[in-house]
């Protein structure tokens, strides 16, 4: 057996263009460098004082506590939205819509947006977000990257060769040969 | 005859490690790639001053981010970054005003001497924690970079110039009105446009604008060694 996966978490927040773009790379990347990759989803305006995506957030946070495999293709959807579309992301409806699109079904999206406003959601995602602000976090996306017994806090969609480099990893350009990224 | 190189502005200042990274990047590269490197020495306080921008390091967690961000591209991008004991008076008291008029004179006059005096000064201020504000420091790194103490001496005066105090502002000025709030900044001219990147991490981007090979920071067969 080859050695362990290293853990590569991603602090990201829909509101934010260049999570976006950390996200694709390292989306990319997961299944071709040996790393384990967690998305944190994470609420920008707890680290900046500012608002905007806090429904959003709070919805993702519901999905990676229920449906982890659907974070991916949720948190995808709500950055096509609003970065991409120019929709709106903090009604429902449109959580709804993205939360579809992504694939899951009417009933399960209703199910987690009821979630969004519940006590233990709300904190999960306090605490992903203090958890940023403690590897010292004054925005995002924050990669945090465990490696040999050290931690390594990168902050930018741009510190991605640096993460390669920390790996003891091959980069290859944001769009890596062979990996569909296709969006 | 092949196709005419692109012209890529480098605005810097020695006072800003990211431009010393985003200065050896391109110096490794400009005989690799198809471009003409303009060097623009600048004064980084006059770009906050004119954009309203602050040094990132008032704000605490990125001044402790730096530290670290800075550890590791020394590392990755092998250039012996190390951050000054008083990295605060550096920036903030001491400032690198004479040392960028100084390089401007050089620029006018010895063209042919600016990368080397530029890097002397950087090694100084930003390997060394030397102070690069008294005509000492400046003479010793402009006979570091080789030039003779006679010739350096007249550069150092030539540094109370009007026409150098002005070139320095003019520069300044033309980083601005690419819209500079910050240094690096890389202008790249390529097929009639004009692109402004900022920072020294935006060079892969370079590469794509230009059509040409990204090889990394330290592109092999290029003499690395600082």
């Amino acid at each position: 057996m080859g050695p362990l996966p290293r853990t590569v978490e991603l602090f990201y927040d829909v509101l934010s263009p260049y999570s976006w773009l950390g996200f694709e790379i390292l989306c990319r990347y997961k299944n071709v460098w040996n790393i384990q990759l967690q998305l944190r989803p994470s609420l920008i305006a707890g680290i900046m004082k500012d608002s905007g995506s806090l429904t959003a957030m709070r919805f993702l946070t519901a999905v990676n506590m229920e449906h982890p495999e659907m974070l991916e293709k949720a948190s995808r959807e709500l950055w096509m939205r609003v970065w991409s579309r120019d929709e709106d992301i903090t009604d429902p409806q449109s959580i709804l819509a993205a939360a579809e699109k992504a694939g899951m079904s009417t009933q399960q999206a209703r199910g987690l947006l009821e979630k969004t406003s519940a006590p233990q959601v709300k904190n999960k995602l306090k605490e992903t977000t203090e958890a940023a602000c403690k590897y010292g976090a004054f925005g995002l996306p924050v990669t945090v990257a465990h490696v040999d017994g050290q931690t390594h806090m990168l902050f930018g969609s741009d510190r991605m060769e640096l993460l390669a480099h920390l790996l003891g990893e091959k980069w290859m350009g944001p769009v890596p040969p062979g990996v569909g990224a296709k969006l």
